[in-house]
């Protein structure tokens, strides 16, 4: 039991968001945050140089919600599970690629303990629900003694292990807008076996009507230091008939977007690869369901 | 470094323990409650050999979380399966299965097919399958689990799925 002992460190745990904040405000660079813990340990372990402080959220139960408001969207407090969101059913009707991301994420364990706000905070590039946060247009509430702040998830990660949130900052919601009946939205990713990260993931949300796509935002992950907006495909989308000739097209051109690297998941040349054939993938899986949803409401 | 003091609920018995904040609850129970019935496997939450139930239904990765987080919470480990002195009907199904052959990863196999039965008494093949995907068995090719879990499902009443783990919320 010597090989994994977590380093030594003092256990912050306020009562409260705003005793929470003022205990970031007095730490600082200190503290790390504890919420689902999945990754927390795991990353600190590689750490030179390890947090002396760690402020759990364990008491803050404020923060456990997924709160839908119909005209809004979603609202995802910082301390709802994975598993949470595969549950809730106005995840899956509304925000697929959302759903999809948690119903793939990690294994059964890991989504009973894991957050989608430890997720995005955790900013690495294979992230799942990252990824589908990143195609639905999220954004990060993020609350200090200052007051609060909100940062679209487009300006969120700064690079691989950075984001937007300063130190003495608690983040506190996830915000996904609202989808209409013209909607679709999906998620893909490519593993070896189920549990892993993943080699490279993609998350899609189209605004569609009468077969060509008004709006687009495509995110992929896995082929660069942070999970990426792929702006080029998105325009050479958008007021387009989705022909097979325009995905083929869009198979190609994602290839010049992208800067993947080889590690111990996969390689550069198979990511590049596979990243048309996932998008691909991705796009005709967000139309059908759209089309299954048109004629539903048609019958 | 600063310890705790906390209460512990395992196998239905009360435990007060002073534990260092950063000991996990994978640890307290070996190495101060000497529950060595729990596995260290990978010690990062990917092999499932660490499975313990928490009130008796959701299952947890106890090498991921601390000791201290769970305050006054219900545990449950394999060693607390047993009833008058007889094998749960989980373990036996791993028994007349054959679904065992190191035995490593058998205590955290049965605590979360205790979970999958507890929130789905008659899962199919594939709720099987996706609930067990935390679980690394490096032996049986998990044919004999999934059986295993099966014939549990089915001779299983509601009554053994509490006992398992005490009251459900």
């Amino acid at each position: 039991m010597t090989s994994r002992l977590l380093a030594p460190f003092d256990l912050l745990t306020p009562q409260s968001v705003s005793e929470g904040v003022q205990m970031l405000a007095q730490y600082q660079s200190q503290v790390a945050i504890l919420n689902g813990g999945t990754a927390l340990w795991n990353h600190h372990r590689k750490l030179k140089h390890q947090p002396p402080y760690i402020l759990t959220l364990s008491a803050l139960k404020e923060l456990d919600y997924i709160d839908y408001i119909p005209g809004e969207g979603l609202r995802i407090g910082a301390k709802a599970k994975i598993c949470d969101l595969i549950e809730n059913p106005v995840v899956a009707a509304r925000f697929p690629a959302l759903y999809e991301a948690a119903y793939w994420f990690g294994n059964p364990q890991i989504r009973f303990m894991a957050t989608a706000m430890g997720n995005i905070l955790r900013a690495s590039p294979s992230a799942d629900c990252s990824c589908a946060i990143l195609a639905l247009g999220g954004q990060v509430v993020l609350q200090s003694q200052s007051g609060q702040r909100i940062v679209d998830i487009d300006d969120f990660w700064l690079s691989y292990d950075v984001t937007a949130r300063r130190c003495d900052e608690l983040a506190t919601e996830i915000r996904i807008p609202e989808t209409g009946s013209t909607t679709c939205s999906s998620f893909q990713r490519l593993t070896r076996v189920r549990q892993d990260l993943a080699k490279i993931n993609v998350a899609v949300r189209l605004e569609m009507s009468q077969g060509v796509c008004r709006q687009a935002r495509i995110a992929m992950g896995c082929v660069g230091p942070t999970t990426k907006r792929l702006t080029g495909v998105e325009q050479l989308l958008v007021g387009n008939p989705v022909t097979d000739e325009l995905l083929q097209q869009l198979a190609t051109a994602v290839k010049s977007e992208i800067t993947p690297i080889d590690d111990q998941r996969s390689t550069a040349a198979y990511r590049t690869q596979v990243s048309g054939v996932i998008l691909r993938r991705v796009i005709e899986r967000a139309l059908s369901a759209n089309m299954n949803c048109d004629s539903r409401e048609r019958s | 470094m600063k310890n705790r003091l906390i209460t512990l609920s395992v196998n239905g018995r009360n435990y007060r323990l002073n534990v260092e904040v950063n000991r996990t609850l994978l640890q307290a129970l070996r190495d101060d409650l000497k529950l060595v019935d729990v596995k260290y496997g990978c010690g990062s939450g990917e092999c499932g050999g660490c499975s313990v139930l928490v009130e008796g239904r959701e299952c947890i990765n106890s090498c991921l979380t601390l000791a201290v987080e769970m305050e006054g919470r219900n545990i449950t480990t394999i060693g607390g399966m047993m009833r008058k002195g007889e094998l749960h009907p989980i373990q036996q199904a791993f028994i007349d299965e054959g679904a065992i052959q190191c035995g490593f990863c058998t205590p955290g196999m049965v605590m979360k097919t205790a979970s999958i039965l507890a929130k789905n008494p008659c899962p199919s093949e594939d709720e099987i399958r996706r609930g067990l995907e935390g679980n690394i068995c490096r032996c049986t090719g998990y044919e004999n689990i999934v059986r295993a879990v099966q014939t549990a499902s089915r001779v299983m009443h509601e009554s053994d799925i509490q006992a398992a783990g005490g009251a459900r919320p």
